[in-house]
């Protein structure tokens, strides 16, 4: 027994020297200490004896840390209270307190046994551990325990007896068992709150055992063996364990679905105004879902071709009906549209067909002029049902015969009216001979006489001759053209020359008196007309003047031009004279004969004096029915002075509203298609064509890029990626393409693809009866 | 030859190009399917060449015709970069990619609108702040997960020890006057989203998602209206006291919550003023045509039109009468008993406004919600989203310090949003918001990128203003509204806030509080030295 005592004539030794006295004293054999310390550190350990002997302590007085880090074979008993840290990561010591320890007693010790004979402070047994390969440590207190008792506890035993505690509301203190994982506490009295992932139980059988086997000991060792049976009423305690791992569940809270089924605002708190029935969608869809819908517009569009022409020739089907070999209905379509294909669209149209022509963006337009020629000599045959309705038409130029043409093969009784020797208008009377050849005229002019019209010609049909044939009619056409010269009153004007008598007189067969010098006045086709026949008649020099850009066509200008002829503007005639013409502008040209060639006005002569007929000028405002009169209509250069096509077209469209009218139908004016949208072709698919290849005007549809129609070249039906196109062959032999919606998802690949802009793709605008603005009743 | 003029829009002038693999593509036609903004679309390629294969020129023509898809070039559906087309594409053969050289803003003829944020400030203050003073051997940290926290703050007038109507009766302490309302509620306020900026499935979801972390989580979370008005049926259910119902210029909605006050088994959970908001201060609320089905038509009490709230409440005319008028009627409107609390657009005179609310004698404003200039909207001009504005962060500390000066602090708590959880962590934003003397956050914008919103501050997507949102969130079009599942994203939310709170912990842990540590500055530091300065903390490098 080696007895110290720290101090000496007030002199305390310091925890080093007492320490290293100590340990020098065990490596000598010492095995026994009574020590009287004045508050050192860490009496006790680690210690260990050479020979592996026990080494005991006897301790007052102790600092903090009494038995930290305490090896196995060590014993320590202290008399009365101590500090903090009692069995501080004890490794084996048995360590006896007699009285109260101090805050975080058996902190970190993984083995040996504590004995606390009162209280223990806070943050006992906090972080006790267990090494499975030593015994578990043990950790009694007679009393209670301070609050974060057993905080982080990993393993090993604790007991709190809770004698004396009664004033305590727990005697864990408060937040007990916090992040606890491992061991158990074993408690008599009361507890207040744990966490909830430590179970409280009852004891069980090994429980009682352990305790019943350590009780003893521990009362023994504090010297309290005397509450043996006060502490031995196992029904008192309880004890604490973590759930273990395997036991502790992640804490499942139940899903949102679950919420919103159960719990949430039965129907959703939109059900007022929404009808939702929370399905997800897929971000790409089908039916009604999708965003986009595609449409198969076959023929709802004007190809450019027909959009351009003033008669509205689809000559994209003249084509397409090529492509499929029905050379006899493509080449009898046109006529449908005009009876002049030869004359007016081989011969003397400039073709605004061929300028919109979406090939001509490729390479080169369609020969559509060319395809009209083609149609001039196909015979029709008249038609087989008569309405027994009759129309008289006054005027058999190209507005009259157009009219005439639509409305016989319609079934009508049609007559003529022409004051003229012979049908055919400007196209015969005016129109030189060198511009249209005579024999195709005349084919095209006989056979309009072919389907059946009646022409009574050189009548010239005054007031009395109109209300005879009012009367005597179920309709009438107005179609007498333009024929009067117009001019304005320049000085000198008694000295013009008509341009339209001047050129009707040369189609007589007549020689006009022409000048040396001629100037014409006016630059449109029928001026160029006029100053090129003037050469062939003999002029030496004509010079054509305008006021402005001449509005001839560049081919007739050209013409024009190979002769030697000048075109001078912007010249304002202001008077003319023996010697030529003065423009406003002090312009002085020299001229033996001025012709005048500005555009004729309309002889009207022959219709009554009535208010209700309405004119700008000298020319006829129809109503949006075409109509002048209850049952006259009027047509072509008698409304508006125009082009020979603008005529044709008008003359169709009057005659189409006559049939309507002469049926006793609602007269609608025929609707007028859009042009299809140059995006949506796909002209990438056509090689450009060299010049040398063009192919012959009827196997253009080689190169026709079918604007607006279907070519059926199943383009689409390959590309879907859903395999949602059908095509449809109807009996009828008319085709159609079909998308189906419960496959299709909108994404718009048959437009892009298609050839001919017949796909498109808009926006679905098929209503899902998702919201609504009251409660449904 | 292509027919191309110089001065054509090209793709190259818009924000996004598409980036388009022809060899990876499949041509199933999702990409162009999913688009709504018509971005992209299939169109014929050529490739027309002359190879030749022998030994010397034998020229071999090919042409070849082949489906691509393909950007639109036209300003009108110009792609917003979302990545829908990525999202859906089986082959990775298609994406969006920011274009740096666009000239968008060179091909408008009015001015641009859009959703989002502000795209041209999109640095923040937050960012340069630091939780800096971790304690250690100074003061005990405490154990973030086993610990525990009281996280709440105040929504409502608290009143200074002295003003309590307590009197000695009997020997005991009572009550002798009503206190006005206060409740204690998350730190974390779902920021006024309304029905029709989001879809009805969008705020349903956000709605949904306050009520479950409420039931389910023990967060006091509170959700704010907007100012589109409350669904009835909510406003007849239990859940209403989850919620804060606001009232903005345009008064929208109030006909039905009038309507159905006859019928809220409980009260709401406060009445937010909204006077102005960050993203657009000066701008009233601006809800496009395009958005406005018939139940918003219903909820609104207006036709199919672009509603555009006035820039001011009409009746009111300056800090007083907003105070006393608006207030009053606010909290008469629920019998006293809610707490009423305004919200306006951080400004230069944030402090005199909440010096004028501190100083009111009616004790009648229950919170000060101040919005910066990163808050996102649903709609409104570029302009103002980019150039108008004023930054949170030294605005809540003005105030917070303003009312320290006078011994007033926490008795209008103060609320600051706009950019919370912008740049990923809303949990870091709102400590640092709270040491600088704020009582708790709002954010709106997050809560969205949670449901799948995939808009952000550089330029993507940004279309919540066209009613094509892709993702169903801030649309009425049933088409994309159906794209949006409402349980995932309340799912997304509940999860967010649970980390949100964990993570919360995890820095009210190290500096030692174990409840919300307002004002505590001292925890907080920035290595930028004007940002130091201004805001009072330590400059550390």
């Amino acid at each position: 027994m080696m007895k110290i005592n720290t101090t000496k004539h007030n002199e305390r030794m310091s925890t080093q020297d007492l320490l290293l006295m100590i340990e020098a004293a065990v490596k000598a054999g010492e095995t026994e200490f009574d020590i009287a310390a004045s508050g050192q550190h860490d009496i006790g350990g680690p210690l260990w004896h050479p020979d592996g002997r026990t080494l005991k302590f006897h301790v007052t007085n102790a600092g903090q840390r009494v038995g930290s880090m305490c090896l196995p074979n060590t014993e320590i008993i202290v008399e009365g209270s101590t500090s903090a840290d009692v069995g501080w990561l004890n490794s084996g010591g048995i360590i006896t307190v007699k009285g109260d320890a101090g805050d975080t007693a058996g902190h970190c010790s993984s083995g040996g046994k504590i004995y606390i004979g009162g209280r223990a402070g806070t943050r006992t047994g906090s972080l006790m551990k267990h090494d499975p390969l030593y015994e578990e440590p043990e950790l009694w207190v007679l009393k209670n325990v301070g609050s974060f008792s057993f905080e982080f506890m990993g393993g090993g035993r604790a007991v709190v007896c809770g004698v004396d505690s009664e004033e305590f509301s727990s005697v864990l203190g408060e937040r007990a068992c916090v992040g606890m994982v491992g061991g158990v506490v074993y408690v008599r009295g009361k507890i207040s709150d744990y966490p909830a992932d430590i179970l409280c139980l009852e004891l069980d059988a090994d429980d009682v055992k352990f305790l019943k086997s350590g009780m003893n000991h521990f009362l023994n060792a504090v010297e309290k063996s005397e509450l043996i049976g006060e502490l031995s009423d196992w029904q008192q305690w309880k004890k604490l364990r973590p759930l273990t791992f395997e036991e502790k569940k992640p804490q499942v809270l139940p899903d949102l679905a679950a919420f919103r089924k159960s719990d949430w605002v039965s129907g959703g708190i939109f059900s007022d105004v929404a009808n939702d029935d929370f399905i997800v969608l897929n971000t790409v869809n089908r039916g009604v879902y999708r965003l986009r819908v595609p449409s198969w517009d076959n023929a709802k569009f004007s190809a450019p071709c027909q959009f351009f022409c003033p008669i509205g020739i689809p000559t994209q089907q003249r084509l397409a009906l090529l492509r499929q070999g029905k050379i006899d209905e493509a080449l009898k379509l046109v006529l449908k549209y005009t009876p002049f294909p030869g004359s007016v669209c081989g011969t003397l149209c400039p073709n605004p067909c061929m300028e919109g022509c979406t090939r001509g963006k490729i390479d080169e337009s369609i020969q559509i002029g060319a395809l009209g020629l083609e149609s001039a000599r196909v015979e029709i045959e008249p038609p087989k049902v008569s309405t027994g309705k009759t129309i008289s038409i006054i005027g058999g130029g190209v507005a009259g015969l157009s009219a005439a043409w639509q409305l016989a093969r319609l079934g009508h009784c049609v007559t003529v009216y022409d004051d003229a020797a012979q049908i055919g208008g400007k196209l015969a009377q005016v129109i030189p001979h060198s511009r249209i050849s005579q024999d195709l005229l005349k084919a095209e002019l006989q056979r309009i006489e072919n389907i059946g019209i009646k022409f009574i010609i050189n009548c010239k049909v005054d007031a009395d001759k109109f209300n005879e044939i009012c009367d005597t009619s179920d309709a009438v056409l107005i179609a007498v053209g333009g024929h009067k010269a117009r001019y304005f009153s320049w000085e000198g004007a008694e000295k013009l020359t008509f341009g339209i008598e001047f050129l009707k007189t040369i189609n007589r067969g007549e020689k006009p008196h022409v000048g040396k010098n001629v100037v014409v006045i006016g630059g449109g086709n029928s001026g160029m007309d006029v100053a090129t026949s003037a050469y062939e008649q003999g002029a030496e020099s004509v010079v054509v003047v305008d006021v402005m850009k001449p509005a001839a066509f560049p081919k007739e200008i050209r013409r024009l031009e190979n002769f030697g002829g000048k075109i001078i503007y912007p010249f304002v005639t202001k008077k003319i004279t023996d010697e030529g013409i003065f423009s406003d502008d002090g312009k002085f040209i020299e001229a033996d004969q001025v012709i005048v060639s500005i555009g004729e006005s309309p002889v009207l002569d022959f219709l009554p004096d009535d208010p209700a007929i309405k004119k700008f000028r000298d020319w006829l405002v129809a109503d949006a029915e075409k109509k002048i009169l209850p049952k006259v209509f009027a047509a072509g250069d008698v409304i508006k002075p125009g082009r020979l096509t603008d005529a044709i077209g008008d003359a169709r469209l009057t005659a189409l509203m006559i049939n309507q009218f002469l049926l006793g139908e609602k007269i609608t004016p025929l609707p007028q298609k859009k042009i299809v949208p140059s995006v949506n072709l796909s002209k990438k698919f056509f090689e450009k064509c060299h010049h040398c290849d063009l192919p012959d005007p009827m196997h253009e549809h080689l190169r026709c890029v079918s604007c607006g129609t279907c070519r059926d070249c199943k383009i689409c039906l390959n590309s879907c990626p859903e395999k949602a196109i059908t095509r449809i062959q109807h009996d009828d032999g008319s085709l159609e393409y079909v998308s189906d919606e419960s496959k299709c998802i909108g994404c718009g690949i048959c437009a892009g693809v298609c050839p001919c802009g017949v796909w498109n793709l808009q926006d679905n605008l098929e209503e899902i009866k998702m919201y609504r603005t009251y409660e449904a009743s | 030859m292509e027919a191309v003029k110089v001065q054509d829009l090209a793709v190259n002038d818009l924000p996004w190009k598409i980036e388009y693999n022809a060899e990876r593509c499949t041509m199933c036609g999702s990409c162009v399917a999913s688009c709504t903004f018509r971005a992209i679309k299939v169109e014929v390629q050529r490739k027309s060449v002359t190879v030749s294969e022998a030994n010397q020129p034998e020229p071999i023509h090919r042409q070849l015709a082949i489906p691509v898809i393909k950007q639109v070039a036209d300003i009108n559906c110009a792609c917003r970069g979302c990545g829908m087309c990525e999202r859906v594409c089986p082959n990775n053969a298609i994406r969006a990619v920011r274009n740096p050289d666009n000239r968008r803003n060179l091909f408008s003829n009015r001015p641009i609108k859009r959703g989002g944020r502000t795209n041209l400030n999109a640095q923040r203050t937050l960012d340069k702040i630091i939780v800096g003073r971790i304690s250690q051997m100074t003061d005990p940290s405490l154990d973030s997960i086993r610990h525990t926290f009281d996280i709440r703050s105040p929504l409502g007038r608290i009143l200074s020890p002295k003003e309590l109507p307590f009197a000695i009766s009997d020997g005991k302490l009572v009550a002798n006057k009503k206190t006005p309302p206060v409740r204690w509620i998350y730190p974390l306020i779902f920021s006024d989203m309304s029905i029709g900026a989001l879809s009805t499935r969008a705020w349903e979801a956000v709605a949904m998602a306050a009520a479950y972390l409420n039931e389910r989580c023990g967060l006091p979370v509170r959700m704010s209206s907007g100012e589109g008005g409350m669904p009835v049926k909510l406003m007849e259910s239990d859940y209403l006291k989850y919620f804060i119902i606001q009232i903005a210029s345009g008064h929208f909605g109030w006909n039905r919550i009038i309507k159905a006050m006859p019928r809220m088994k409980v009260d709401p959970a406060g009445v937010l003023i909204k006077i102005g908001q960050g993203a657009k201060p000066g701008d009233g609320g601006l809800l496009q045509a395009e958005k406005v089905g018939p139940h918003i038509q219903a909820l609104r009490g207006v036709p199919k039109a672009t509603l555009s709230s006035p820039p001011n409440h009409q009746g009111l005319y300056s800090i007083e009468e907003s105070v006393q008028k608006m207030h009053l009627s606010l909290n008469a409107a629920f019998g006293f008993r809610v707490p009423v609390a305004i919200k306006c657009a951080a400004s230069s005179t944030s402090v005199s406004v909440y010096n004028n609310l501190l100083r009111d004698p009616y004790k009648i404003c229950g919170g000060f919600f101040i919005d910066g200039i990163q808050g996102g909207t649903g709609a409104a001009n570029e302009i103002s989203l980019d150039h108008t504005g004023h930054p949170v962060v030294s605005k809540i500390r003005d105030c917070y310090n303003a009312a320290v000066e006078q011994g007033a602090q926490g008795q209008i708590p103060l609320y600051g949003g706009g950019g919370i959880g912008m740049t990923g962590n809303a949990a870091a934003d709102a400590f640092k918001m709270i040491c600088l003397g704020a009582n708790g956050v709002f954010c709106g914008k997050i809560l969205i990128q949670l449901l799948g919103c995939v808009g952000n501050e550089q330029g993507r997507c940004n279309a919540c203003n066209t009613g094509k949102c892709p993702t169903g969130i801030c649309t009425q079009n049933p088409r994309l509204v159906k794209r949006l599942d409402v349980d995932k994203g309340a799912q997304r939310i509940v999860d967010y806030v649970l980390a949100f709170d964990a993570e919360l912990r995890k820095l009210m842990a190290p500096i030692g509080n174990s409840s919300l540590p307002v004002g505590r500055s001292d925890a907080l530091v920035s290595t930028d030295k004007a940002i130091a300065d201004k805001l009072g903390i330590q400059y550390v490098c």
